[in-house]
């Protein structure tokens, strides 16, 4: 059987997030959507059906696996066509019967034997598979952006459960206080942690990957994943939290998702968060999670404000934002890819778009993109990552499809700092 | 507009951008050097421009240019694009 996993036409409901990436490499829990998704299927993915502007960049992260392209699939094999918002845990199983099954109006998953092989977009896979759908797909299937971090704190736990590998492989210093059922702790090898740690393991599972460094007075709340090379500064890790790859992580942080290769080094809070790769948020940057009448927070999505139906939703950040020092985030702030913003003394706005500058109060194009894109590299650069000329491509046209809606406040923002 | 006239909005937009007595603008003054334009008020001051002149400007073409004479220039050619 060949697994094909594909995002259909809702990427644009997560977006920033989904920018520079297809829905299925969202992380929610302590890995993304697709890999949750293999593990059920129990298999790699043979291949993504995702944004065509996208395969550049997602080819050198997908291996073997096939972007866009169908055509190997031999006539006649049976291919499970996998929706990339369905959250995969650990105790469901994709049933073996075949035929279209619905999830939200939209294709949950499709277990097929017909020619599928000149499939290359959603749209021909709605036209392959007909109009006929079976019974919604009872999976859990994402909507919006900020439904996939709610739903992180439940994950990070399956995840746990299904990796099966609970253990210390590296040494604990006695002056490590280990809080809670030792057995709820996953610590690999080369991992050192600093004296006068806590790890509490009263509410939840923790898992800390190879070459993490836990710094003294850090205190650590499972269900939490720390991934691979980060460095945790003495900081207050709550519950809920996952951290990509060689993330540096200080303050205080609950609830919150964040991409690999994100700093959040100093002071400040960060809760009910998504943070993409490579953000740089200053030192006392801080977001908002709940409005003081502890109403369901709203949030910028295409254009408008949806209503969350949750009282606890902070900033969904987008891929490269950096942030000032003493940047105030309001409840359910939307930073756009590459956004960069200075504090102003009080809460921002809570839409930034893509690629925008927020100076002294006002949104405009700063000092434009190729600045932003030398700074990409120079950050890149020092964690050994090479800013590529795929990048470059990737983002010149997240730029290009962005640019109607960020002129729109630019034009708002240039009135506003003219006088006018 | 020709060029005299882009000449005096430019110098009328950066003095009072930048705080400078309009009388003391000179074409071959650099904006940051001689004029003492902060890199905020660089900024402020292509956003000027662009409300000014009801132009768009690539900022990244923009933001090369460092003096009053090739702003003008530059401002001329975009007005020319744009508005004919």
């Amino acid at each position: 059987m060949k697994l094909v996993i594909f995002e259909d036409s809702s990427y644009s409901n997560f977006f920033p997030l989904t920018y520079p990436r297809p829905v299925f490499e969202l992380r929610c829990g302590a890995s993304s959507l697709a890999a949750k998704i293999e593990r059920q299927v129990g298999q790699r993915a043979d291949a993504y059906l995702c944004r065509e502007y996208l395969a550049e960049t997602l080819a050198p992260r997908s291996g073997a696996t096939k972007i866009n392209d169908l055509g190997f699939i031999k006539p006649g094999e049976e291919v499970l066509f996998v929706n990339g918002r369905i959250l995969a845990k650990s105790d469901w199983k994709f049933p073996v019967e075949p035929g279209c099954f619905g999830c939200e109006g939209k294709i949950g998953w499709w277990r097929t034997r017909a020619d599928v092989t000149k499939i290359k977009t959603y749209a021909d896979l709605l036209a392959a598979a007909g109009t006929e759908r079976k019974k919604a797909c009872g999976a859990k299937c994402f909507e919006y952006m900020w439904e996939v971090m709610l739903e992180s704190v439940h994950v990070i736990a399956d995840d746990f459960k299904a990796a099966g590998k609970s253990g210390v492989q590296s040494p604990l210093r006695p002056d490590v206080a280990v809080y809670g059922d030792k057995t709820l702790l996953a610590i690999s090898e080369g991992v050192e942690i600093h004296p006068f740690v806590c790890l509490d393991t009263r509410n939840g599972p923790i898992t800390i990957e190879a070459g993490t460094e836990i710094h003294p007075f850090t205190r650590i709340e499972g269900p939490c994943y720390v991934g691979p090379k980060c460095t945790i500064l003495g900081a207050k890790i709550r519950e809920g939290c996952s951290f990509g790859p060689v993330c540096r992580v200080g303050g205080e942080v609950e609830e919150s998702i964040i991409h690999g290769y994100s700093n959040k080094y100093h002071d400040g809070f960060l809760g009910h968060a998504y943070v993409c790769e490579w953000v740089n948020l200053g030192a006392l940057t801080t977001n908002s999670d709940l409005k003081n009448d502890y109403g369901s927070v709203e949030v910028h999505v295409n254009g408008g404000l949806v209503s969350t139906g949750s009282t606890k939703v902070g900033s969904m950040i987008g891929d490269h934002v950096k942030t000032s020092i003493g940047t105030l985030l309001n409840t359910g702030s939307v930073v756009g890819t590459f956004a960069l913003l200075m504090a102003i003394g009080k809460p921002l706005p809570k839409f930034i778009p893509p690629f925008a500058w927020y100076l002294e109060g006002v949104i405009c194009k700063g000092f434009g993109k190729k600045s932003l894109f030398e700074t990409a590299k120079t950050a890149m650069g020092r964690r050994k990552k090479e800013w590529t000329d795929a990048d470059l491509r990737l983002y010149e046209t997240i730029h290009k499809l962005t640019d109607e809606e960020r002129m729109v406040y630019i034009r708002k923002g240039r009135k506003q700092m003219a006088g006018n | 507009m020709t060029r005299d006239d882009v000449e005096k909005k430019v110098k009328e937009i950066t003095a009072r951008v930048l705080k400078v007595d309009i009388n003391k603008i000179e074409t071959k003054h650099r904006f940051a050097q001689d004029l003492g334009a902060e890199s905020i008020q660089s900024i402020e001051l292509v956003a000027a421009f662009e409300d000014g002149f009801e132009i768009e400007m690539d900022e990244d073409e923009a933001l090369t240019v460092t003096a009053v004479g090739p702003a003008v220039d530059y401002i001329f050619k975009v007005v020319q694009a744009q508005h004919g």
